[in-house]
């Protein structure tokens, strides 16, 4: 078995990612990633969870000197200073000064604001001469504006922001030294904000973190500095295309659950969850899931994987395995999954920032919703113009109509 | 019986398996092979490590009661 690696954009138009069909679950398979690298693919919910925590597999190993390319390109999640490149003890030092921050408690108590910010958002949109540009006005503004106000960035300059992220991952666009050099003037700009919440703490994440770390003294000055600039983009690309994915499902085929989604916050939190679980983040071209790398000899799924693997957890495939979740996930919209699904990992890098995200997208659907029953595309969906980065696909505009 | 004495408990369908639990209290709560925790023992007086594993866990799968009553100590939001 093998990915399809042939350049999409050659092929017929794309379909929205609610249409693509998971992987059928079964034992490991052999494939390849784009680079050629041989990888195991794992598809079965029980089987990525162990690959996600079992600590026979790490990330570390991914970078080690004798660890074949996984990716074609640098960028900037393969900086070994990242949370998601640390494993062990030292992973959990660091993941333990910002954890309390994230707890469904915690974020629980910026309930009221992160509504107050999608409202405005909604006010404004509903304002606006038809057709509105949902993309620009509501899915890429949410997650910057709350993870501004949560890190106490009032002052951020957005356009500075979007140069940092474009070139972070963007594969040919940019010069690895154009890349190189974004990536240094984000880093100093993470430093510059450590060194001035440590002078002048305030309420915010950022300087909470910096006081956690600071009471621990094991974690290191650089690896403050790439969580301060790693929470400031992490949930941008990943919560605007979750949010865009599920409007065009929504606002196309699942009308009844839109109108459904208005009546209370508690059923747009199970929709969310819903789509969470049941809509992939992109196309899968670049690698078939999470990756992770074998330290030892380990079994999965009945197959023995050989140290020095490299093995990827396809969540997609695990959140549609007949075994944990039978049935069409379009008839089951309305109730909440049986099983917590996988698209934000499990085991030690199980997603931060989870529950914000979950927050930010049961509220921007219900209050959408709730405002604009009758919201629908002013385009055919054929015609949606798809923005594509390495692993996620999202639409790059949504005008819409009401 | 000592009047500290509390029980731990996992609900194991919610844990993912961060193992942050482990990290904050290894006397009471491990990892099992199937990579959801569990308690270690049935009953603990290690009441400030356990409480803070209970509000650190992502996904509040772990409830700290005082074994002489059955109250809930944690969390306790
Ligand atoms: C729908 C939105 C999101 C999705 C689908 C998502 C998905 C993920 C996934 C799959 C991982 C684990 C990667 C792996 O194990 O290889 C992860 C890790 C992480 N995410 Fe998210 N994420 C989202 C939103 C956010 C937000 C809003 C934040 C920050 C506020 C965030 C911060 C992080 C961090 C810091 C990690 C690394 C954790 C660690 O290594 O300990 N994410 N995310
Ligand atoms: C703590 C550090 C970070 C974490 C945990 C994180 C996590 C993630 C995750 C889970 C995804 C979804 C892709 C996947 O499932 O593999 C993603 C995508 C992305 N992240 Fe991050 N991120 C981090 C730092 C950054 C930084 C520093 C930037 C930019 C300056 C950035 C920009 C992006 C972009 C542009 C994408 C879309 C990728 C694509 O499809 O091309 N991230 N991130
Ligand atoms: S902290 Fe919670 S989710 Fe993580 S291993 Fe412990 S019980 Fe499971």
């Amino acid at each position: 078995m093998s990915l399809d690696h042939t350049d999409p954009s050659a092929a017929a138009p794309l379909v929205p990612l609610h249409c693509l069909r998971a992987a059928e679950a079964g034992p490991p398979t052999l494939t390849e990633l784009m680079t050629g690298t041989p990888v195991w693919w794992v598809r079965r919910h029980a089987d990525v969870r162990q690959v996600l925590t079992d600590p026979r597999l790490n990330r570390v190993d991914l970078f080690a000197p004798d660890a074949p390319a996984i990716t074609a390109y640098p960028n900037i999640l393969d900086d070994p200073d990242t949370i998601l490149n640390i494993d062990g003890a030292d992973h959990q030092r660091l993941r333990r000064t910002v954890q309390r921050a994230f707890t469904p408690r915690a974020i629980e108590r910026w309930r009221p604001w992160v509504a107050s910010v999608v409202d405005d958002l909604v006010d404004s949109l509903a304002g606006a001469e038809q057709p509105v540009e949902l993309v620009a006005a509501f899915t890429r503004p949410l997650p910057v504006v709350v993870i501004s106000r949560l890190m106490g960035l009032d002052g951020l300059d957005l356009k500075r922001l979007s140069h940092w992220s474009d070139h972070a991952l963007s594969a040919s666009a940019y010069t690895p030294q154009a890349v190189q050099e974004a990536m240094l003037d984000f880093g100093m700009f993470g430093a510059q904000l450590m060194a001035e919440r440590r002078r002048n703490p305030g309420e915010d994440l950022v300087s909470s973190l910096v006081k956690a770390a600071d009471e621990d003294g094991e974690v290191t000055e650089l690896q403050i500095i790439k969580l301060i600039i790693g929470l400031v983009v992490a949930g941008h690309e990943t919560t605007m295309t979750t949010l865009g994915n599920g409007l065009v499902f929504l606002l196309t085929e699942a009308r009844q659950a839109w109108q459904e989604l208005a009546g209370d916050e508690q059923r747009a939190a199970t929709v969310a969850e819903q789509l969470l679980r049941s809509v992939p983040l992109g196309d899968s071209t670049v690698s078939p899931g999470l990756l992770r790398r074998a330290v030892a000899d380990v079994e999965i799924g009945g197959v023995l994987i050989p140290a020095g693997a490299v093995v990827a957890a396809d969540s997609f495939a695990a959140n549609h395995d007949p075994e944990v979740y039978p049935g069409d996930w379009r008839q089951g919209l309305l109730a909440p999954p049986s099983t917590p699904h996988l698209t934000f990992g499990a085991g030690p890098h199980h997603c931060l920032g989870a529950w914000l995200a979950r927050m930010e997208l049961e509220l921007a659907l219900h209050r959408l919703a709730r405002r604009l029953p009758e919201l629908r595309l002013a385009v055919p969906v054929e015609d949606i113009d798809w923005r594509r980065g390495l692993v996620t696909r999202s639409p790059q505009t949504l005008p819409v109509t009401w | 019986m000592s009047a500290e004495e509390v029980v731990v408990s996992v609900d194991q369908a919610r844990c993912v398996g961060t193992g942050l639990c482990a990290a904050t209290a290894p006397a009471d709560l491990e990892l099992g092979p199937d990579g959801r925790a569990r308690p270690r023992r049935a009953r603990t007086e290690a009441l400030t490590e356990v409480t803070e594993a209970a509000e650190l866990c992502p996904m509040e799968a772990i409830a700290v009661h005082l074994a002489a009553t059955g109250e809930q100590l944690a969390p306790n939001w």
